[in-house]
């Protein structure tokens, strides 16, 4: 099932009268890596929540190749920036997100477990895994539902650097396997090393959207130049 | 005078004596059963309290927690006057039985299983809705994880209500009637044997009372760390 391009037709969120998101035209055909980028409090994740059906908008306002989100809700799958798992063993973890998607429970996640290379901590409570650790078996529990499109709140965020290495090599290798990823992040360096397409927002209006290539070398407003030269 | 009586109190134990494991037995009984038809009831309807949002929740909630504070002598008049020969239940004939005691006991706790129940389901929805959401999960699969997610809270939260149903007496005295070899419980057996003088029996419950108390505070304790 072909789910791009992506269609954003004004989408206008706000909450108790602030607008969050402001007339929001966005038509997105990258296949690989997109960024959307923006300073703290910019309306990234609120996007990243509308475009997974976490936050409810008008039907027509976002279509996946002309099917509206919640069609595409079940190929969807979220990393949120605090990874949430529940309070079981990492394999317990994995089997429930399988079993619950109608996958064969223990294949599935054994699949996982050796692509995240996550062996070593299946059976430990994941209340008791590190940080690090953590945001990987929210990535496994994402991608056990084989999905098109995975949604990553800044997953790198609050990770060392050997972790953010393993992290975005994973991101990468979704990618050429033909999952459609959409990430949040701040990190500069981290939107060259792997973005295909980057979209800049800033209180709640597009000011960017275009190959991360470009991103680079385009002139930009003093706000995008600041982002850039201190990021 | 003290230390005699406790000694009488421990011979009772250590001698096994019928009268006091009779009254011990039908205690675990009456309250075991009301507990296990409470949270039966209770634990469904306090998590489905948390999904479906309506007027209906804002009132069951709101008496749900009135009620955790009704005393248990009002409790049992109530269901005196409901099931006393002349009552609305008065055909049913459980007047002065086991079974008007496991009523009104099941009554005594339901108020507050529903409120705890309630409570630590709200709480890990919190933790757990976007996760939840993101499964595209329907409310029904989202309630059985979340329950299966709070079992630690709620064993604690069912032995938070067998602890209360097993220290009540103000409610089994009035609908059971204390009847010697029937309706006798731990509770209703220490106000009576005290009245009459015969304080090591008293004492003796009141001891097996205790301990029940401690090993329900250290199993709550142990459920905590775990959860």
């Amino acid at each position: 099932m072909k789910i791009l391009p992506l269609k954003i037709n004004n989408l206008n969120y706000s909450v108790n009268g602030n607008n969050i998101l402001k007339n929001i035209n966005i038509t997105c055909e990258e296949s690989s890596i997109t960024i959307i980028a923006g300073n703290n409090g910019s309306g990234k994740s609120t996007l990243l929540k509308i475009l997974h059906g976490l936050i409810e908008v008008e039907k027509e306002t976002i279509t996946w190749n002309n099917y509206n989100n919640v069609k595409i809700k079940k190929y969807q799958s979220m990393v949120f920036q605090n990874p949430i798992l529940l309070n079981r063993t990492v394999r317990e973890n994995l089997e429930y997100i399988a079993q619950s998607n109608n996958k064969h429970r223990k294949h599935g996640a054994e699949e996982v477990i050796r692509r995240l290379n996550i062996k070593n901590i299946e059976h430990i409570s994941a209340k008791y895994i590190s940080g690090g650790e953590r945001q990987k078996v929210a990535i496994a529990m994402a991608i056990i539902r084989d999905p098109k499109i995975i949604f990553l709140d800044e997953p790198t965020s609050q990770l060392d650097p050997v972790y953010k290495n393993e992290i975005e090599h994973i991101i990468s290798s979704l990618s050429n396997d033909g999952v459609k990823i959409f990430m949040t992040t701040h990190d500069i360096s981290q939107i060259k090393r792997i973005g295909k397409e980057i979209i800049f927002i800033e209180k709640g209006e597009v000011l960017y959207q275009n190959k991360v290539k470009y991103f680079f070398s385009d002139k930009h407003c003093e706000l995008i130049k600041k982002y850039i030269n201190y990021g | 005078m003290l230390v005699n009586i406790l000694e009488t109190a421990f011979n009772l134990i250590i001698t096994l004596d019928s009268n006091l494991f009779e009254i011990i037995n039908l205690s675990l009984k009456v309250t075991l059963s009301a507990l296990f038809i409470a949270i039966s009831i209770s634990i469904p309807l306090g998590a489905y309290l948390v999904f479906y949002k309506n007027r209906f929740q804002s009132f069951v909630v709101l008496i749900s927690n009135t009620l955790m504070g009704m005393p248990p002598v009002v409790l049992g008049l109530l269901i005196y006057t409901l099931v006393s020969k002349k009552g609305v239940f008065g055909f049913l004939d459980i007047l002065y039985t086991p079974y008007a005691m496991v009523l009104a006991q099941t009554l005594l706790i339901i108020p507050i299983v529903v409120s705890l129940t309630y409570e630590e389901i709200y709480k890990k929805n919190k933790d757990y809705k976007l996760l939840l959401n993101s499964l595209n999960l329907s409310n029904y699969s989202k309630l059985k994880t979340l329950i299966y997610e709070c079992r630690y809270a709620l064993l604690t939260v069912a032995l938070t209500g067998f602890g209360r149903a097993s220290a009540e007496v103000g409610a089994v005295m009035i609908v059971g009637g204390n009847i010697n070899h029937y309706t006798r419980v731990m509770t209703t057996a220490i106000a009576f044997e005290t009245s009459k003088g015969s304080i090591e029996l008293a004492v003796a419950l009141g001891l097996i009372l205790l301990i029940i108390s401690l090993i329900i505070t250290l199993i709550i304790k142990s459920l905590r760390k775990i959860g």
